[in-house]
């Protein structure tokens, strides 16, 4: 049985290199992986304070999230592929449009 | 009662008729036949009509004998101020034939379609140039206008004939436009008469003021109101109502000279020969120019009424009939002798009206008329014969080639010349009596100074005319055909005819061949013209008769003067004092068988006796200073330009030079200010205006520079951007 502070320490590196990746990769699709990171070290955090209060309106709430991610992946997947057939290109740093 | 009649306006209106018509459609008419038709068609109409008012007027006592005609009210004068306060008369358009008028309208209507005639064979050639219409349509609008002037019954519709017939008389001179001199000679005409119309209206417009009507009978019959009256007050002016007469009687004779080419009027007329022959014969001889005699006529109440403006008239008359005389005898061209002659005519019948005698003027007129026309319509056959040569130095030799022509000339030579029994001894010898009797008598209107004086400047005019007219005579008929090169004595002198100018598609008048190194003698022209100048010939033979002086009442009586007699405005001062018959007898004698006689004698002393022409030439060169003043015309011309017409063109120079410079200038100072002030407000707009719009333009832009750093357009930025807020809330959460 891992200790709290163990899975906190574990869901908050998840949550950095999440952070990390979305701030550094330039590929749309890592930083979509990486958002999905983000996502699952806050899964993490729910489940485990669930788990430390005894009751289940936590777990309830990460299986909510997983959908939403799952819906969210989608919806950005499809703009990928849209961003693709537009611009021939999924690296961000050349997608600036909105360049002032 | 005068009569009414409703067809009298057809006299004047036919000949305007035919105008129009032949204006109109004239142009695209190729058988000028027809041009010919209604031209002359409608002249014999109008001199039936007038015939016809003519015998309605013999048919009537001498004091009914008027038919009259109102067409229209042409204006109300109604509420015009007057000397007697407001007129309530009415100005009609109206004609009135009466003695007077309905004589003038038979000589104009009459003489005017021999004239027309003759046109149809002297202007043969505009026929194939296309502008014999033009011609034919300004000959009968003149007769229309000059009908106006006799038949008006006022003033107004006499004025206007008045310059109807100035306008037809330039638009006539200068038929030839194309040729400058003649151009130049109809702007002339028109010019000088100008100035003497200003006379005239001034005469009018006083004379309105004055009677309060323009109609002839009313004023007539007024006249002796008038002069009742103790003085006259106009613009502030009190005189004897004598003196408002001979002011009135003044102006009108300036209007008189311009029309009727008197001194120091006169300059148009022998210019005026520019104009084709058959117009000088009919405006400048026979009929426009005797238009100032008519009007003084007309105006007899006033001017018997005004002794100094009878005496004006009675001395410049003189010395027009004198001077213009002069200036006759040392011309070459036969048609400027003929227009001198005519100047001096005219001075003598201005001579008569001066000298009260205004039946004698007139009859005058009317002799003048027929031997003058004929004299012009002659010279016209002549100079066509001679292809178009007017020096006579260059003619001769005529008498047997063109013996109709020289006959009809030959009468009316006579005639002129004041031989019995030609007509003008009838009317100039009377002229001459009358200013004479005036002397003799002690003057009936004028001192009898200026009596003799006139008497003797008209017998020395009379003398030159004789001779003047003589030396024309033998200088184109006699001797031998000078014209083809054959020139035993070397008189011609280069011609001035041009015959490329004005002549140039190679027909000649009379159907020749147009050959330039072997021209064909002179030949008689057609009937057509011939025959008129005989008619008047004729006339001018008899018409003496028609007014056979006091004594030599056992040949006839005074037919013509007792005619007009209803016209004159009986003062009742000199009906006892009738001629001392011994007296003028002698006179008569003298004049018709001594001094006439004796000017012709020399005349052909001179010229034909020697058909070298050495008298003349020793005379000339005996005095070449008097030769050169005559011949120049006494240099009348050149004291008007100098005098004149240059101060004139100067003044206008000057006002054209301020017009430009003054007036243009403010003008153009405007427009070149407000062009500078309107570069001065585009240069605010463009710099200020402008300026303040543009720099908060371009601060905005400065500030949205730094602005424009943060919008990356990098979505990692924008998310570093957020994760960074998010921290920042984090600490600050957990801080707290």
């Amino acid at each position: 049985m891992p200790s709290m502070n163990a899975v906190l320490f574990i869901s908050f590196l998840l949550f950095s290199v999440g952070v990390a990746g979305v701030l550094i990769r330039r590929n749309v699709l890592i930083i979509l992986m990486c958002v999905e990171l983000m996502l699952n070290a806050a899964n993490l955090n729910l489940v485990a304070f669930a788990r430390h209060s005894g009751t289940v309106a936590g777990q309830a709430f990460a299986l909510l999230v997983m959908g939403l991610a799952a819906a969210e992946v989608s919806i950005g997947l499809a703009l990928v592929v849209a961003l693709y057939r537009k611009k021939d290109t999924i690296q961000v740093d050349q997608i600036n449009l909105l360049k002032g | 009662m005068p009569i009414h009649s409703s067809v009298l306006w057809l006299i004047p209106f036919l000949p305007l008729f035919g105008a129009i018509l032949n204006g109109a459609t004239g142009r695209w008419v190729k058988n000028t036949r027809l041009v010919d038709t209604i031209a002359l068609g409608s002249m014999v109409l109008s001199f039936l009509l007038v015939l016809g008012c003519f015998a309605q007027l013999l048919g009537q006592a001498p004091a009914n004998r008027s038919v009259d005609q109102t067409l229209w009210t042409w204006f109300d004068l109604g509420g015009a101020r007057v000397l007697g306060g407001v007129t309530h008369n009415t100005m009609n358009w109206a004609y009135k034939f009466d003695p007077l008028s309905g004589a003038m309208a038979l000589l104009v209507t009459g003489v005017g379609f021999l004239i027309h005639l003759f046109s149809t064979g002297y202007m043969a050639e505009e026929r194939q140039n296309g502008t014999y219409y033009r011609f034919m349509a300004y000959l009968n609008l003149f007769v229309f206008s000059m009908l106006n002037l006799v038949l008006g019954a006022n003033l107004i519709v006499m004025f206007l004939g008045w310059e109807g017939v100035g306008l037809c008389s330039y638009l006539l001179i200068g038929f030839y436009f194309e040729k400058e001199f003649c151009a130049i000679a109809g702007k002339k005409a028109f010019v000088t008469n100008r100035i003497g119309d200003f006379g005239f209206l001034i005469g009018f417009f006083l004379l309105f003021m004055v009677f309060g009507a323009t109609d002839f009978d009313t004023l007539m019959g007024m006249t002796r109101t008038i002069l009742a009256r103790p003085e006259i007050t106009l613009f502030g002016l009190s005189h004897a109502p004598t003196w408002w007469f001979n002011l009135i009687g003044c102006c009108l004779f300036l209007g008189a000279c311009g029309k009727s080419a008197q001194i120091p009027l006169y300059v148009w007329l022998p210019d005026a020969m520019a104009g084709p022959t058959p117009v000088s014969a009919l405006i400048h001889a026979a009929t426009m120019v005797t238009s100032g005699l008519y009007m003084i006529t007309r105006m007899n109440f006033i001017y018997v009424n005004a002794p100094v403006a009878l005496a004006l008239v009675l001395f410049i008359g003189a010395l027009t009939a004198l001077v213009a005389a002069s200036m006759g005898l040392a011309q070459y061209d036969i048609k400027k002798v003929l227009a001198y002659s005519t100047v001096s005519q005219l001075g003598f019948m201005f001579m008569g009206m001066g000298a009260g005698a205004f039946t004698a003027g007139m009859f005058h007129v009317f002799t003048h008329a027929f031997f003058k026309a004929a004299l012009f319509l002659g010279s016209g056959s002549v100079i066509m014969a001679c292809h178009h040569e007017q020096d006579m130095r260059n003619m001769g030799g005529l008498r047997k080639l063109m013996p109709w022509t020289f006959a009809s000339m030959g009468i009316a030579t006579l005639a002129i010349a004041g031989i019995f029994p030609f007509s003008g001894f009838f009317s100039k010898d009377e002229i001459l009596w009358r200013v004479f009797e005036g002397w003799y008598n002690g003057g009936h209107f004028n001192g009898s100074t200026l009596n003799l004086v006139t008497w003797i400047m008209g017998m020395l005019a009379a003398f030159m005319t004789a001779f003047y007219m003589v030396r024309l005579m033998v200088m184109t008929f006699f001797g031998e055909y000078r014209g083809a090169g054959h020139d035993p004595h070397g008189l011609t002198v280069p011609s001035e005819v041009v015959h490329a100018a004005g002549h140039d598609d190679g027909h000649d008048a009379h159907g020749h061949g147009h050959e330039a190194h072997a021209p064909h003698l002179p030949q008689e022209v057609p009937w057509n013209m011939w025959l008129p100048v005989a008619i008047l010939a004729g006339l001018a033979l008899v018409a003496g008769f028609l007014n056979i002086p006091h004594s030599l009442h056992w040949i006839g009586s005074s037919h013509f003067s007792a005619w007009l007699q209803p016209l004159l405005y009986q003062t009742g001062a000199h009906e006892a004092a009738e001629a001392v018959p011994a007296m003028e007898y002698i006179l008569m004698a003298v004049a018709t068988l001594v001094w006439a006689p004796a000017a012709m004698a020399l005349a052909w002393w001179f010229y034909a006796v020697d058909p070298t022409w050495a008298r003349p030439r020793a005379f000339v060169k005996r005095f070449p200073e008097l030769f050169r003043w005559v011949n120049a015309k006494y240099y009348v011309d050149e004291f008007y330009q100098a005098a004149f017409i240059g101060p004139c063109k100067q003044l206008g120079a000057q006002l054209w030079a301020f017009d430009s410079l003054a007036v243009d200038g403010m003008v153009n100072g405007a427009a070149r200010f407000t062009l500078l002030l309107s570069h001065a407000m585009h240069w605010f707009d463009a710099k200020v205006v402008d300026g303040l719009v543009n720099l908060v333009a371009w601060i905005l832009q400065q500030i949205s520079l730094g602005f424009r750093k943060f919008q990356s357009g990098r979505v990692q930025n924008y998310a570093f951007v957020m994760f960074l807020g998010f921290l920042v809330f984090a600490f600050w959460k957990f801080l707290a």
